[in-house]
């Protein structure tokens, strides 16, 4: 292949790799936002499920306290038990995965809540061995549920700080969708460009020699005006109006 | 006007500048840094840009002057809009806007900057963005010249709107010429700048970015504190020989080194401009000694004539916050930042030349009024100035001021205080860089409205293409 064939092959082949190369960038570009979005999803879903855990942990260790004390049952001190336990494993997991100083802090109150907790519900044993006229209902009132609301009420201010630690990465996911889109859109430009260029050279240098060659032919035939094209003629069309040329000059010599 | 054969042209200019990407983007991939991929992207849309044009059209053996004219003002644009591909890419600070104005900024040599954190950028975006300014400096179509097939009979067509008038008249020599002189004189300069910089104690690649940069008289850095951060009396020597004779027109500076008699000891111009230099250093530097600025005589004009080659130059470098000197120092570079280099350089503004021309065609018109008969000619170097000349002269300055005048109008519309809106109207013109206020040395443009960052990278593109070359762009349909 050769001449104007050659060129429009080329043209057709940086529009192929064009779109290819916008494919492959929109592609890279939209699995790494989605990589990311998924890295802040599920740092949220992390949060909330965490916090869910501690807040259910809490509800079931005052739910063991309050038949422990109230109703006498005696079923429930296994319940109690497994509930502090829970939270503070699920504490420890919060210590162990977070880097954010802040968080930091706040886990470490939450832990300290923690930890009054179950000093205060082991000192009700001890309490009520001294003091005989302390009822159940008067401790977890005075006693208990101050320091149950405490541990409850860090929880929801770790929740809150968790979603707040959230809005950067949201802003920073932000970014990196206009970082995602912008390679795309620039390369949407230029294929646009290479595609505009290409009609433009196509229509003038081919489509518009081959009307005109036709044009002065048919002039020719018809009328006997000379074979002149106005056109830029390059490659096989110069060759093609060069052969017409002289296949007239060939007719008129042999007449 | 055949737009294949422009298409061409600007398409070759297109592949110099994305042979600049491929190396960037190698400097990034050397320094394993986050400018690899947009670099090399970039590189790769603009060489499909530039080549296309160069399958389908065919090598054109004369282009006219209107051809050649909208090839330069095309190739300027569009290396504008090209060359914020990378800074788009890699996000960052870099809006769509604010990546146009850095790179406006670039190819017209201006050194204004958005960036708040310049050392945050990846090494090889910031060789991209010296790049910018190197390429600009010699004037992108200059690179174009090369490759065209009709140099010797192309005459001027290509050249004669990125050298003024002034310059063109100076050459005297065909375009094959000009195009040896601006090889030999630019990549000379930045070579032997680099290599002084790096003996001075610059690490290689500041060294390379500061040369490419003082030689463009641009003003790009790489430091946030600018060449203040090296804290060097000789760094400073060196690039104010670098800045001062890269805005000393390139055939004088050739014509020297060749030991012809047409040199810079014997030119009127550069004369002026050492005078002016010399001037605006003790003067200031007297200034801010006895304001109390700085406490010794030798600080003081250290500081002082480093910021009046800077600004006079174009470049725009900072060693010290100018915000903070007196108002006779602050007026004094206003001042030295509108009169900027000398024709033929790769300096803005109005010029030495057109001052000087400007000066004596005053000194003539008062002749003239004192005797009503004689003939008062203007002579400059030597050579008779035809009447022509100074109605253009007087036309550019005139319009000069228009524009400084609408763009502060502009500027303080949109919140800007006096002295940050004339400063910076007067710097985007002139294509020096820091101004005053709001916009100082020390400062940068990234918190200026939007609308004034467009009006901004306007001015640079008018004040590069020597006002009127921009004008005319606009209105080439017109054109018989």
């Amino acid at each position: 292949m050769k001449g104007i064939g050659k060129r429009v092959t080329i043209g057709f082949l940086s529009i192929v790799v064009l779109l290819l190369v916008s494919g492959v960038i929109s592609i890279v570009e939209l699995s790494n936002l989605s990589y990311d979005t998924k890295v802040i999803l599920d740092a949220g879903g992390e949060d909330i499920t965490m916090a869910k855990g501690l807040l259910q942990s809490s509800h079931d260790h005052s739910r063991a306290v309050l038949d422990l004390v109230i109703f006498e049952d005696s079923t429930s001190l296994a319940k109690r038990d497994k509930a502090i336990a829970d939270i503070a494993e699920q504490i420890h997991l919060l210590k162990g995965e977070e880097t954010n100083t802040t968080l930091r802090g706040c886990i470490d109150t939450l832990s300290d809540c923690a930890a009054k907790l179950e000093r205060v519900t082991k000192n009700y044993e001890l309490q009520k061995q001294k003091h005989a006229a302390l009822t159940g209902r008067v401790w977890y009132s005075k006693i208990y549920e101050p320091a149950y609301n405490d541990l409850t009420e860090q929880i929801k201010h770790y929740m809150k700080l968790s979603h707040g630690e959230l809005a950067p990465r949201a802003e920073q996911l932000s970014r990196n969708a206009y970082r995602a889109i912008t390679p795309v859109m620039i390369s949407l430009l230029v294929m646009i460009a290479v595609v505009l260029m290409l009609y433009y050279f196509v229509y003038i240098y081919s489509v518009k020699p081959i009307l005109k060659i036709n044009k002065a032919l048919s002039d020719y035939l018809t009328f006997k005006l000379p074979f002149t094209v106005k056109a830029q003629l390059i490659d096989q069309l110069k060759e093609l109006h060069d052969n017409i040329d002289a296949l007239i000059t060939s007719s008129k010599s042999n007449k | 006007m055949r737009f294949s054969v422009i298409m061409r042209y600007v398409g070759t200019v297109m592949l110099i500048i994305a042979a600049f990407m491929a190396i960037s983007a190698f400097i990034s991939l050397m320094s394993h840094d986050s400018g690899f991929y947009p670099l090399l992207l970039s590189s790769l849309l603009t060489f499909v840009l530039g080549g296309f044009p160069l399958l389908f059209v065919p090598k054109a053996d004369n282009i006219t002057n209107k051809e050649g004219f909208t090839i330069v003002v095309g190739s300027w644009i569009l290396a504008c809009a090209v060359g914020m591909f990378p800074y788009l890419i890699w996000g960052g600070e870099f809006t769509l806007i604010n990546a146009w104005f850095e790179s406006v900024s670039g190819f017209t040599t201006t050194g204004a900057s958005i960036l708040k954190n310049i050392e945050m950028l990846p090494q090889g975006l910031l060789f991209w963005r010296s790049a910018t300014c190197w390429i600009g400096g010699a004037g992108v179509v200059m690179f174009a010249l090369l490759i065209l097939p009709s140099l010797g009979t192309n005459k001027m067509a290509l050249s004669s709107i990125e050298l003024s008038s002034l310059a063109k008249d100076n050459y005297r020599y065909r375009t094959q010429m000009v195009v040896r002189i601006l090889l030999v004189v630019y990549v000379g300069l930045t070579l032997i700048t680099t290599l002084s910089l790096k003996m001075a104690g610059m690490r290689w690649f500041d060294a390379i970015n500061h040369a490419m940069s003082a030689c463009a008289t641009g003003g790009f850095s790489t430091k946030n504190a600018s060449i203040g951060a090296f804290n060097s009396p000789l760094i400073e020597a060196i690039l104010i020989v670098a800045m001062f004779l890269s805005s000393i027109h390139f055939g004088l500076i050739y014509s020297t080194f060749a030991r012809k008699a047409n040199n810079i000891f014997r030119s009127e111009v550069v004369r002026t401009y050492v005078w002016i230099i010399l001037f605006a250093s003790v003067t200031i530097a007297i200034s801010l000694y006895f304001a109390g600025i700085y406490t010794d005589w030798l600080h003081s004009f250290r500081e002082s004539i480093f910021q009046v080659v800077s600004i006079i130059t174009t470049t725009g470098y900072a060693t010290a916050n100018t915000n903070t000197w007196t108002p006779f120092a602050i007026v004094t570079i206003i001042i030295l930042s509108i009169i900027c280099g000398c024709a033929g350089s790769t300096a803005g503004g109005v010029k030495v030349d057109r001052i000087l021309l400007y000066a004596k065609a005053l000194i003539a018109k008062l002749r003239t009024q004192q005797h009503p008969n004689a003939i008062v000619r203007v002579r400059l170097d030597g050579v008779i100035q035809e009447n022509r000349h100074l109605e253009a002269v007087t036309l550019f300055i005139t319009t000069y001021f228009v524009l400084i005048l609408m763009g502060t109008l502009t500027s303080t519309l949109f919140g800007m205080d006096l002295l940050s809106a004339f400063s910076s109207s007067v710097t985007f013109i002139g294509n020096v860089g820091p101004g005053f206020g709001e916009v100082g040395s020390y400062d940068n443009y990234a918190d200026i409205p939007i609308i004034l960052k467009i009006q901004g990278s306007i001015l640079m593109l008018m004040g590069r293409l020597e006002i009127f070359g921009f004008i005319q762009f606009i209105s080439i349909k017109a054109w018989r």
